[in-house]
Formats: structure tokens, sequence, C-alpha cells
């Protein structure tokens, strides 16, 4: 019987990677002058600030038991068309706006199918993804669309070498979202529909309007990353976004959330991603090929997984 | 039994409910008076789980009409039966094994702060208070319950069900998958619970585990209850009898007329 | 720029009706890039095309066609197939339209197909399977990676329908180890194209001369090559130091990340090659925010509207041309000549640097 968990049991995930991470940091400092420099530590931030922000929303999906692969062609399409807003002399704001709310309008499309429809989510937001990416080459024709106003890709630079945008919304958006899911019931029962969907629904819980809420969820943080490549990269194009949103599941899952649902992992999930960042950053300072980077994202994603798996094996009943 | 009042807590009448082509419940009528436990016995397929998920809002039956303190309500849903305080404690029990003891008892009915924080204070001594009420040993409510036993399981369920339901609690095979003594701290938990003025149904195909703290025994088969005994003069020998009498007439009809 | 607003609301309509039909949505011009005014009426194209042909496209055909001699007889009812790599990427969609602006000037009928997006190799193999059992009198294809078409190719051998190879190299050793050929080679040297880039890069490279390599997609033909072609030229040179190769898969978003890490880890970098411009802007965005975009000399390749925009403007150092309208012509006509039996040399496509100092000399560049 599995009593007195202590901290360093239930926490176990996050000290495993902490500790990885730390290893990783002294032998990178080490190694380069570079490495443990504010400018470097501040673009690796900036790196992750997107998987992070798709990480987030990713985990309320996945904490339901569910999946939205349809997050990076998500990100694509609300870069363009927020490009397309600014093409046409939109101010800014309405063309962030515009392009959020068509990014929270997809969302909610793939939750009402799921939810409606009885559609299991990888199959949804499998087609939707294809769905949305196809609109936008149609829309784009296949090119880019580039060069926007300062005042918008200021939304992907900043104006110094300090804190930048992407960064401070993705530190609201964590912060937001570890309040969410461990102090809410809006988080809770993300959890709660991937541990056992029919007890929430037999305590009287209006589980459809919840799972649309996460997909929802999902879809935003989606059109924050679109705001942010588009503007860092003062460019839109039909390609972006490709694989960000297994980028994102490798981080939650990573991170000690259950892919099956029911427990998730938000500090998890923000260390994952800035070990994934410290280790694209250090093989790049260090000068190794990233030949190594797939290798080694491979190897600790399955070594996450199967130590959370066996541990998880031994000790609940079910 | 001298507490049982006049006007029943619930009542249902002529309730039907089909599944596609195959008709379940025929017809059923049902009452149940605070305090009272009352049985529903019968084999696998005459219609007792049907009907309990009927009465707990899960299925809104084809037909027929349910009354809560005399008053009729329509379209029961999990959400109504919960405020008119029907709880119950399902076989599969129904918790989520990844939550903590706390966070299954107030599924659905979380305390917040603001209507918005969660209380997690407030919670953990309510559940305390309650676990120790029930006599529900869980020495830490902070553990998840995948990490308990069975009966433990069943304890968080009952905790649950005790905290919703403020006057009827429905019990689908509460001892299924219990060993003896589990069964008999659990049949204990149940009766203590008639004492406090709930109405309780029992479901079970077990007749003699239920006979000691059920104040009737009604008998389902064909989605029927084909017969009511109440146990305050009879013995679950007679009842038992009496059941196999019943079902074996009922078959013959079937022979005969066809029904 | 009203076009793309009602195919925005179109859109938007789409979803709603959950995307039923999408097929049917009437596309706009493709390739359109938002800056340039969009087409003019059908009869002044050619007309306008002939005043504006660059000096450098015309000499670029000349050098072209002279490979391609005994020119062919072009009938009416000749029938190409063209397989691209992606409609995804802007070079692509230029050549699938300069394809289409070569056949209607040659006379002859030109259908254009691609896989779905450029890393599905096997979509690209099912377009080439569904082409070889049409009544193509040539096929001209340019594979996502040296293998992933060959298949295709040993049924095209089988059904009797010559293949030219366009840009990226279909691997000849093993197709012919399976037993298949290729009728036509017609390509740019990419080796070339990466020597000539670090050539040009040296010259205008004034600081610590520390460069770094920006790579596309691990074994790419193009990637490689260009890598191959930059990295011997600055290994040869004395003082130039290569710093590191990295690859970001052909991906803005990656690129971004890369070039920053660069700077980080070589405060002094002083030039960065990125084998296509999509890279090499990305990279010139990202050191725009760090403040060193004019301590770094940025090359790509490709020479996309978007890069002549950003060499005009200082933003990139240069980039490597070679024109879409001749190098599709080339190729339709190299294609019928295998059609009519001849036997064929393999053709390169000229290459022309394009920097700072001579990409005024580069307009109306097709």
């Amino acid at each position: 019987m599995g009593f007195n968990k202590n901290s360093v049991e239930k926490y176990f995930s996050q000290l495993l990677l902490l500790g990885i991470l730390l290893v990783l940091v002294c032998f990178l400092s080490w190694k380069s002058p570079f490495f443990l420099t504010w400018k470097n530590w501040r673009n690796i931030l900036d790196t992750i600030s997107v998987q992070l922000l798709l990480a987030l929303g990713m985990n309320f999906v996945i904490a339901t038991g569910g999946i939205d692969l349809s997050q990076g062609s998500n990100v694509c399409l609300t870069g363009i068309i927020m490009a397309i807003c600014l093409k046409a002399n939109f101010s800014v704001w309405s063309a962030i706006v515009i392009g959020i709310l068509v990014a929270a309008f997809l969302g909610i499309f793939n939750g009402l199918i799921i939810e409606k429809i009885k559609i299991t989510p990888f199959i949804v937001t499998l087609g939707t993804s294809s769905l949305y990416r196809g609109l936008a080459i149609i829309i784009t024709g296949g090119m880019p669309i580039y060069s926007f106003p300062t005042a918008f890709t200021f939304w992907g630079k900043g104006e110094s070498t300090q804190l930048n945008p992407p960064i401070i919304i993705a530190c609201i958006v964590l912060i937001l979202a570890v309040f969410l899911m461990h102090k809410t019931k809006w988080g809770q029962y993300s959890m709660a529909i991937g541990g056992n969907e029919e007890a929430l629904r037999r305590v009287g819980v209006n589980v459809g309007f919840y799972k649309v809420s996460y997909y929802l969820a999902s879809a935003l943080m989606a059109g924050l990353a679109g705001l942010i490549i588009t503007a860092r990269l003062n460019a839109a194009e039909p390609t972006a976004g490709m694989g960000m949103e297994l980028d994102a599941v490798t981080a939650v899952v990573m991170g000690g959330s259950l892919m099956r649902g029911g427990k998730a992992n938000i500090s998890g999930t923000f260390i994952a991603c800035l070990l994934l960042g410290v280790i694209k950053n250090g093989l790049v300072i260090l000068s190794i090929s990233s030949y190594y980077q797939q290798f080694i994202i491979g190897f600790l994603l399955l070594s996450a997984v199967v130590l959370a798996e066996v541990r998880q094996r031994g000790q609940i009943r079910f | 039994m001298s507490n049982i009042s006049k006007v029943p807590v619930i009542k249902v009448e002529n309730i039907n409910k089909s599944f596609g082509s195959i008709h379940v419940l025929r017809g059923v009528n049902l009452e149940v008076y605070p305090g009272e436990a009352v049985a529903l016995v019968g084999d696998n397929g005459s219609g007792k789980s049907t009907l309990i998920k009927i009465l707990s809002g899960t299925y809104g039956p084809d037909k027929g009409s349910i009354y809560i303190h005399n008053k009729q309500i329509e379209h029961l849903t999990p959400k109504k039966a919960l405020a008119e305080g029907i709880a119950t404690v399902y076989q599969d029990l129904s918790l989520d094994n990844y939550r903590d003891v706390i966070g299954n008892i107030f599924l659905g009915q979380e305390i917040t702060k603001w209507g918005f924080f969660l209380d997690y204070p407030a919670m953990e001594a309510i559940a305390i208070d309650l676990l120790k009420k029930l006599k529900i040993n869980i020495p830490d409510p902070r553990v998840p319950v995948g990490y308990l036993s069975g009966g433990q399981r069943q304890g968080v369920a009952i905790a649950r069900a005790v905290f919703q339901g403020k006057e009827i609690m429905i019990f689908d095979e509460p001892t299924a998958a219990m060993g003896v003594k589990e069964t008999a701290t659990t049949l204990k938990l149940i009766h203590s619970l008639t004492e406090q003025g709930i109405a309780v149904i029992i479901v079970s195909h077990n007749l003699f585990q239920v006979f000691d703290i059920a104040h009737r025994v009604c008998i389902m088969k064909h989605g029927r209850i084909v017969k009511e005994i109440p146990t305050g003069d009879s013995s679950p020998q007679e009842v038992h009898q009496s059941l196999i009498g019943q079902t074996g007439l009922e078959d013959r009809m079937e022979q005969i007329y066809g029904i | 720029m009203k076009k793309r607003i009602i195919a925005l609301l179109l859109v938007l309509a789409l979803v709603t009706v959950s995307g039923v039909g999408c097929g049917q949505t009437q596309s706009e011009t493709p390739g359109e890039a938002p800056e340039v005014e969009s087409a003019n009426t059908e009869g002044s194209v050619e007309q306008k095309e002939e005043l504006q042909v660059n000096p450098k496209v015309k000499e670029a055909e000349k050098v072209l066609m002279s490979q391609l001699e005994p020119l062919p007889e072009l009938k009416k009812d000749v029938k190409i197939g063209a397989l691209v790599i992606s409609l995804t990427n802007p070079f692509w969609v230029g050549m699938k339209e300069a394809y289409e602006a070569a056949a209607a000037e040659l006379g002859i009928t030109v259908e254009v197909f691609a896989g779905s997006t450029e890393g599905d190799k096997q979509a690209q193999l099912d377009a080439l399977d569904a082409m070889v059992v049409k009544d193509y009198d040539a096929i001209i294809l340019s594979p996502i990676e040296p293998f992933n078409l060959q298949p295709g190719i040993l049924r095209a051998n089988e059904n009797g329908i010559p293949i030219i190879n366009l840009g990226p190299g279909v691997d000849v050793a093993s197709l012919e180890e399976r037993g298949g050929y290729l009728d036509g080679r017609i390509a740019v040297d990419f080796v070339e194209q990466g020597r000539k880039v670090a050539e040009d890069m040296l010259k205008y490279m004034k600081g610590s001369k520390k460069v770094a390599i920006i790579q596309g997609i691990i074994g790419a033909g193009q990637s490689e090559g260009r890598t191959q072609g930059a990295k011997e030229v600055f290994e040869a040179t004395e003082g130039v130091e290569l710093v590191s190769i990295q690859p970001a898969d052909w991906d803005r978003n990656k690129a971004y990340s890369v070039a920053q890490d660069l700077i980080q880890a070589h405060p002094d970098l002083n030039g960065i090659f990125a084998c296509n411009d999509v890279m090499a802007l990305a990279a010139a965005e990202a050191l725009e925010a760090e403040g060193k975009l004019d301590e770094v000399v940025i090359y790509g390749v490709d020479f996309t509207e978007e890069a002549r925009e950003a060499i005009k403007a200082g933003r990139m150092s240069g980039s490597i041309a070679y024109p879409c309208s001749v190098y599709a012509k080339a190729a339709l006509i190299l294609a019928a000549k295998v059609a009519e039996g001849q036997k064929v040399q393999p053709v390169y496509a000229p290459l022309e640097v394009v920097n700072v100092d001579n990409v005024h000399e580069f307009e109306g560049w097709k």
C-alpha cells in the first residue's frame, strides 16, 4: 500500500528532469564562456517560448486523454490571416485580434466535432490539421507574405536585448496555466475527464462544455504562437509551424503528464521545454552537428515515458 | 419502522425503457419512504441496473413519471438528481484513480472561494470529518485513490454519495467485489444511513446478504417488479422460496401466453 | 488585395460548413507575391514580357540553348508531365508557373504535379505513379531526395515514358542497380552554387572572417551540395575560419533560432551562408534583433522575390540566381528531344551571383 508518499516520490519526473538540466548546464558552462551569459539565456527562453505556449495548451488537452494535432496548422493559418489583415492595411491591433479570433474559432470547431460527433480526438485533429494547412496553402498560393510594420514585428522581437514580448507572454501564460490547472475547477476537470469521464458526467458536470473549452485553450495558444513567429520572422508562409504540435507533445509527455490523461504536470512541461531548449542551444554553442539532437531528444522522451509507465504500474491499482 | 412517513421520497410510475428492440423495463412502479431500505433483487438482465440509472438521471425513461416528494420531475438529469438529493454509489465506484480522496469526494461539488479558487483546506476538513463519521479508515486523504485497497475505495465512493445525497441513496451491487469482513462493514454503514432518515435503494443479486438491512425486498424479472415482500414478517428462506415459485410460474405463463 | 479578403471570408465560410467541398475553392493566382501588382490581361502579357526581359536572362537563355542543339521539331500534340517538389515552396511555385509559361510559348502542353509538402516523400511518389499511367510523351521530375521516386521511374521505364531529371538529382547508381535509367538530366550544379556564393562572400567580409553555414534537411541533395562547395572554398582560403555547420531543415523558425545561437557562440561572426533564401532571411531577422545585422554578411540561394527586396534594402548581402523561365523552357525542349528518341547529354543551368552591388541588374529576372 502506497501511503505517505513523500515529495520526492510525488515530484519524481520534475526532479529527474531538473537533475539532467543541472548536469547539462554545468557541463556547458564549463565548456563555453558564452553559455552562462544573460544574452544566451534570453535566447534560450526566446526559442522555447513558442514551444512552451503550445505545450501548455496541449497539456490541458492531453490531460483529458485527447490530443490536438492541429496546433501547428493553426499556428500557420493564424499567422497568415494576421499577415493578410496587415497587408490590407488593418491596424496592428485589429490584425492580431482577428488572427486570435480565427484561432479560437478553429479550436472550437475541433472541440465541437470531437464532442458532438464523438470521434476520437486523434482522427479529428489529424483531419483538421490537414484542412487548416490546406486552407493556408490555398489562401497564399504557396507563397510567403512578408514585411510588416514594426509595431507588429515588435511582438516577436521587442526593441531591445532585454526581456522581449515572446518571453513575457510565455511567462504570463505559464503562471496562468499553473494556477488554472491546480487551483481551479476548470483545470481539475481536464484531468478528471482523462481520469474518469463517466464519473464526471454522473456528478452532473457538463463534460462537453469543458472538453470544447480545452481545445479552445489549445487553439488560443496556437494563435499566440502564430503571432509570435509571424512577427519574429517578419513573414507568414504556408509551411510555418509544421511539426510544432509534435514538439509540444514531446514536452508535455517528457514533463511527466500521462498521454492517456488523468494526470498533468505543468511545471514538468516547463522544465522539459527548458531542457530541450538548452540541448539545442548547447549543440550550436559547442558547434556539434545537430545530427545528435534527434537522438538525444528521442532518448530522453522514451526514458521519461518508460520510467513514468513503470512507476505507474507498480503503484496504482485498477 | 415507526419513523416511516406517509409521503414517499421517491415514487416512479409505469417506467418503460427500450434499447433498440430490447424492451428492458416494462412498467415499473416503486415507492420508497424516508428511513426505509429497499432491496432490488433479480437476475442479470432483469432491469435493476437500468432502473437505477433512470433514478439517478443517467437515462431518461421512454414512458412513465418520476415524483420526488410528490412533485413530478421532468427530464431528470444527473445534475437535477443530485440537486434533489439523490446520490448513487455505482458498481464501478465511479472514482478517478489519479485524483486524491478529497478530490474524489468533492468531484463536481468542489468548494470554491469567490466562486473560482478551489478551497483545499475547507474541503480537507470536511472530508476528514466525513470519513471519521462513516468510520472509513483512510489515514491520508491526499493519497490518490488508485493507491487504496478495494474496501477503502468503496468507502470513498460511499463518502462521496453521503456528501451529495441528503435524501435518497442508491447502491448498485455495493458488496459485489468485497470480502466477508468488508461486506459486513459496508452493510452496517448502509444500515446507519437509514437510521438517519435517509431512504436507501440497494441493488443486489444476493438476497441473503441484503435481507438483514432491507425493510422490503422487491423482486425484479423481465423488466417488472413481480413481487414485493416486507422482511419484517418473513425469513430469507421463505422469500427465496416464493421467488423461485414466482419465477417458475412466470416462466410457465411466458410459455403459455407468450408474454 | 481585395481578392485576399474575399478568400479569407471564403475560408471562414468553408470552415463553418465543416470543410466539405474545399476542393472546389477557386484559389487565386498562385504565386502572387503580396507587393507585386497582380497579373495583366491575357493578351498583353507576352508583349510586356518581351519588353521586360532582363538582358542577363537572355544571356542565360543563349548559354542553355546552345547546350540543347540540335533543337527538336515541336509538334502541337506534344504532351509533357512535370513533377515538382511541393507547391508550398515559393521556388517550386515559381517553377510551376515557368513551366506553364514556357509551354505556352513553345506551343506544347504541360501538366504540373507536386507532392503535398516538402517532407512527404511518399505523396510525391504517389503523384508520379499516377502520372506514369497517363499518355505523356515525357516526364520531367524533381525528387525530394535521391531515392524516393525510384520505384516510379522504374514503372515509367517499363511503360516507355522518357524521364528527365530536373534540379535535385536522382541517385543514378542505385537506380541502375535496380534496372532503371534516366533519359536526360538538366540541373543546377549545387556544388558550384556553394562555391560561387562562398567566393563572392569572401569579397564582402571585412571583419574576423569567421563564417557559419546553415543547412537544409540533412541528406537533401541541394543542401549537401551547396554546403560542400562553400566548405571547399572556405577551407581553402587562408584566414577564413568555418566555425559551424548547423541544419535548420529549410525551416524559417528553426533557422532563426540557429542564427540566434550562432551569434551567441561566436560574437565576432562575420558571415552566414544559408542553403536557401528563406533561411537566410530568417538569419537576417535574428541578427537584426541582436543588433548585429551590419557586422554579418548573409548569403542565400534561389534569389526569390523576398530575397531580392532584402538585398536591395541591404538586409541580405547576396544570393545566387538561375532564371526559372529559361530553366523550365530548356527542360521542356530537352523533354521533347528525348520524346523524339534523341540521345541527350546532361545540361547545366548557368548561375549568376547576385549581391548588393549588382542587384539592380536583375530587375524583371524570372
